[in-house]
């Protein structure tokens, strides 16, 4: 018994040691990052080409749930403990807001970034009472797929779009007309945020005040509904649907239009498994004469714990990833598309992208981000319950959106984020 | 010396007591504290002050409470009734005596033996798509002309929900009943015969009386399990469409998790404590009386 115990401890002395000596460097900086897949893959690498050319400091990958739901409680709970470690970020653009009201992450303006270099939206998305509060690592958008083997053009219109749609199904006879996100989660508001964009319609006006219940977000939620069920374009079934029930549906050459993220575009290209390789191309998403096409931003922030021990050593590892060679290899490795305007016109970037980044290039120009504060997540979670009743035809699109404006408004002031649209600091930041 | 005795025996039981308090007492007092504040883990900013009853309030005039509490009482009266009709079938099944009864009653206690959330997947795979296999049946055997998607319907959302839990939990019913059924007295039949009562009259007349006890008890556990009932809503469909079929655990685990509100989740959750206590109580009250009377 005593000599198992000896030789245990002996065991952890030993472990002990041997890591202290594998860690001279000065600094250690953690990084909460996906754990699996090609994405880990391409951070590995460009972490450790980091550390080669900065060995005073030792970066260190925290792995992390890949469910965004998932990674934000887990964040929450961390933060809201006044833990230094991890010191780096990882933000989805949605939680910007939410981090920096809550003091939890710090002001980039005192390390001087050069923001001019990265897409205006991207940068708006990031910041909250004119502080800066994360740099764009990459970005999503929200595309409109069409065929092109079944189609001449994409759609203009919505009107357009249901005539294309209707036409093409019957004389082609594919299943599906039109394909997007509607089941009762994150996805439907960001689906719903295009339309209602395309009608000309807002979540929040410019001062912040809830203008859900306007009469061009009621036609666009009338709109969608009634594609479902009036029109036929759009199938019931995608009310259950998220992003790769979609995918699948497209790539199997079922439907002749789809809205999704850039990731799809990789995938459709995979001969092997796409029957629609070759076959489709990407656009914005169409909009009547009272709105302009949409797509809703998405995409990866890199932001700094405000507890972390080391921050400039934080701000050299954001730095160093968001540079113009490190995006390019994300882009060619995972597909995932630079914030930084410049490298669109780039050889590079052509090579390594499904789709001409001409074509991405203007849908990222018109992205717009989803409503910028601190409570977006409840904000979200209640578009989300009457935009999911609205569409499977338990409540009128007029009834909802009014219901779902009042409960919005009285999240808003509960929050204290009405009158002064700034919410009051407990503590210092 | 009997006094030495009590104080040794107050010292051995103190540990047990000690685990009670600490696992079951104090995380109890503690939600009833916090359900006294304003807790928001995601808004710092506010604090947490006491607000007194504030949280109550707020429940108690939220449409989707009321709405997630009667879709709880929905859930217990369909499935439990349910339940105990066809566990009592199986378990007079079971309770013959025939050639490989003993495979038998091991087939059909594996539903419950699988875990939940198992289950919950595998009726969510049956329904889901158009082409599901309940679809594919119900459309070839001329049920319906067209694929049905299940889940956006906010009724039709129920039969998958209900058919799964009933499906789960029939086993476990009559399991209890089937123990019931095997401590009745033989001869009680054999006296009824004799008097010329049919099978359908020593079925209302005997079985049934006689078992009432192991009935109420396949009563409480049920309605007390139906009361907290998440897992298999969660999986098969989140409370959705809309919150079309959303229970009350469901909205408090969303209230707590998802929004991190931790006050009015308290409050939520010290709810359906009192809720699931009162529940017990009356049922105690009834089936107490009955056990406890002499020849029950």
């Amino acid at each position: 018994m005593r000599t198992a115990l000896l030789g245990a401890f002996a065991t952890a002395a030993l472990t002990i040691a041997a890591c202290g000596g594998q860690a001279p460097r000065g600094i250690s900086i953690s990084f909460p990052a996906s754990a699996v897949g090609a994405e880990a893959e391409v951070l590995q690498h460009q972490l450790e080409r980091f550390m080669r050319n900065h060995p005073d400091i030792q970066v260190v990958q925290r792995k992390t749930p890949d469910a965004a739901d998932q990674r934000r409680q887990l964040y929450v709970q961390w933060l809201n403990a006044g833990a230094s470690d991890p010191d780096i970020l990882q933000l989805d653009v949605i939680w910007t807001p939410e981090f920096a009201a809550a003091g939890w992450i710090l002001p980039l303006d005192p390390f001087a970034p050069k923001v001019e270099d990265f897409f205006p939206a991207t940068v708006a998305a990031n910041r909250w009472q004119g502080k800066l509060y994360a740099l764009p690592w990459f970005v999503d958008v929200g595309m409109l797929y069409w065929r092109t083997d079944v189609l001449t053009h994409p759609p203009d219109s919505f009107a357009d779009l249901n005539r294309q749609a209707t036409e093409v199904r019957k004389r082609d006879g594919l299943s599906f007309g039109f394909l997007w996100q509607g089941a009762r989660y994150e996805g439907l508001v960001t689906v719903f945020l295009e339309h209602l964009g395309g009608f000309g319609g807002r979540i929040l006006d410019e001062e912040g005040r809830v203008v859900v219940d306007s009469s061009p977000a009621i036609r666009a939620l009338t709109y969608m509904r009634d594609s479902i069920y009036r029109d036929a374009v759009v199938p019931a079934v995608v009310l259950t649907w998220q992003e790769e029930q979609t995918r699948f549906a497209f790539q199997n050459g079922q439907a002749v239009l789809m809205r999704n993220w850039p990731y799809a575009a990789t995938l459709l290209q995979n001969r092997d498994e796409s029957r629609v390789a070759g076959k489709f191309a990407v656009a914005s998403m169409p909009a009547t004469p009272d709105g302009s096409p949409t797509a809703t931003l998405g995409g990866s922030q890199l932001a700094i714990n405000s507890n972390s021990d080391h921050p400039r050593a934080a701000y050299a590892v954001i730095v160093y990833l968001t540079q113009p060679e490190q995006m390019l290899e994300r882009a060619q490795l995972v597909g995932q598309y630079p914030t930084r305007p410049a490298l669109y016109a780039s050889e590079a970037l052509a090579d390594a992208l499904a789709v001409p980044p001409a074509q991405v290039q203007q849908i990222i120009e018109h992205a717009v981000p989803r409503p910028v504060t601190p409570v977006y997540a409840e904000l979200s979670d209640i578009l989300q319950i009457h935009l999911h009743r609205a569409l499977t035809r338990q409540q009128e699109p007029a009834e909802a959106l009014v219901e779902a404006a009042q409960a919005m408004r009285k999240l808003l002031a509960d929050a204290g984020l009405t009158q002064a649209k700034h919410p009051q600091h407990g503590q210092g930041e | 010396m009997e006094r030495q005795e009590a104080r040794l025996a107050w010292l051995l039981v103190l540990p047990a007591l000690a685990i009670i308090v600490l696992i079951a007492l104090v995380p109890l007092l503690w939600a009833l504290w916090e359900s006294f504040h304003l807790h928001d883990l995601r808004m710092p900013w506010r604090g947490q002050p006491w607000v007194g009853p504030a949280n109550y309030m707020e429940a108690l005039t939220e449409a989707r409470f009321w709405q997630a509490a009667g879709h709880t009482a929905l859930f217990i009266v369909t499935s439990v009734t349910l339940e105990l009709a066809l566990g009592l079938v199986l378990a007079l099944i079971l309770h013959r005596s025939y050639r490989g009864r003993g495979a038998i009653r091991a087939a059909a206690l594996v539903p419950w033996v699988m875990p939940t959330v198992v289950a919950a997947l595998v009726w969510r795979f049956l329904f889901e798509s158009p082409s599901g296999v309940v679809n594919m049946l119900a459309t070839e055997l001329g049920f319906m002309e067209q694929p049905f998607v299940w889940f956006i319907h906010a009724t039709a959302a129920w039969v998958p929900l209900v058919l799964a839990d009933v499906w789960k939990t029939t086993p476990f019913v009559a399991l209890l009943l089937l123990a019931g059924l095997q401590s009745i007295d033989t001869t009680l039949y054999e006296a009824a015969r004799i008097d010329g009562a049919g099978p359908w009259r020593q079925f209302t007349s005997v079985t049934l009386p006689l078992l009432r006890p192991a009935l109420l008890v396949a009563l409480i556990f049920r309605t007390l399990d139906a009361v907290r009932v998440f897992d298999l809503i969660y999986i098969l469909t989140g409370g959705g469409p809309g919150t079309a079929t959303e229970p009350l655990a469901l909205y408090t685990f969303h209230v707590l998790f998802q929004r991190l509100r931790f006050g009015y989740g308290a409050a939520l959750s010290v709810l359906i404590f009192l809720l699931t206590f009162a529940l017990a109580l009356i049922y105690i009250r009834v089936l107490g009386k009955d056990l406890l009377r002499p020849g029950a």
